[in-house]
């Protein structure tokens, strides 16, 4: 049986070009998408690859699909994790997923600890497996679904 | 061209397989360094591990660094969440530098939330479990390709 993989992109990932303080002046979401394709493909794993630019679709997708598959990786985009009016809405879906008692990996394209903007941000994630990812450019995406594969096979073993 | 990695392990990492295996893993330090090394070869790294429960030896292998490694992998272990000294070292090494903890400390107890590595580094990894060296190694080659594109 094939593993699922859901990967999630919050808002303002659609358009790399006007990341803020992008070094990775030459990504694309499209080109993200195109290593995690090719990498599942080498894996065998079904990937399910997804992007919004609305907040509340974001954390019901966190909250709701990350039900029916195997591992998910999400990039809230830090704003949607550090900002006030979000913040706790994040944290309530990531409740959600770390009581399904699958792997999930959170990742950030750059380093968010170098932002000033960002110094400040909190990752008090609750109980459960959760990784953390930052600052590999797209290479974060495809190191966090080798390093779910790892998991896969372990558990399959146990 | 063969580049230089220094792999550095803070205080307790020398009693990996043993302290805490439920979040630590039962790989010992030695054992994760040579299926490290070895995978390196094939990636043309050449991967010089370390370990000390000093805080100032750490100082002393990030320094060694400058000018000779082209990248540090380091764990700081507890010096993590206090060391200046560390971070410190860290920004007056130049080249590619990874924060690697193997499990997630924003996970456990609070004293362990804040990272004085966090900021002087370029890159994170966390709560991969001991996973995370040989993943880590597997990506490097290219990681140091795209921070040689940034500069």
């Amino acid at each position: 049986m094939k593993h699922t993989v859901l990967i999630l992109n919050g808002p303002g990932l659609a358009d790399l070009g006007d990341y803020e303080g992008n070094r990775f002046s030459t990504l694309t979401l499209e080109s993200i998408s195109d290593d995690c394709e090719t990498r599942c493909n080498e894996l065998g794993i079904d990937l399910d690859f997804r992007q919004t630019e609305d907040y509340d679709e974001l954390f019901r997708w966190i909250a709701k699909d990350s039900e029916d598959f195997d591992g998910v990786i999400i990039n809230p985009a830090a704003r949607a994790a550090a900002a006030p009016e979000t913040a706790d809405s994040y944290r309530s879906a990531i409740h959600l997923v770390a009581q399904l008692n699958k792997p999930v990996i959170e990742v950030h394209i750059d380093n968010i600890y170098r932002r000033s903007a960002e110094n400040s941000y909190s990752r008090h994630e609750p109980e459960g497996d959760m990784g953390f990812i930052c600052g590999f450019g797209k290479l974060g995406y495809t190191l966090a679904i080798s390093s779910l594969a790892r998991r896969f096979e372990k558990n399959a073993a146990a | 061209m063969t580049r230089k990695i220094f792999v550095l392990n803070g205080p307790n990492l020398n009693l990996l397989g043993t302290r805490e295996p439920e979040i630590y893993g039962s790989k010992t330090l030695e054992s994760i360094s040579s299926e490290c090394r070895a995978l390196g070869v094939k990636k043309g790294l050449d991967l010089e591990f370390r370990q000390s429960n000093h805080e100032g030896d750490l100082v002393d292998w990030i320094q060694e660094a400058i000018g000779v490694a082209d990248g540090i992998v380091i764990n700081a272990g507890a010096y993590t969440h206090t060391s200046v000294a560390i971070h410190d070292a860290l920004r007056s090494f130049d080249g590619y530098k990874i924060e690697l903890h193997i499990s997630n400390p924003h996970l456990r107890e609070p004293f362990r939330h804040v990272s004085y590595v966090s900021s002087a580094v370029d890159s994170i990894v966390a709560g991969l479990g001991v996973d995370a060296y040989e993943l880590l190694v597997d990506i490097l080659a290219d990681a140091l390709d795209g921070q040689a594109r940034k500069n």
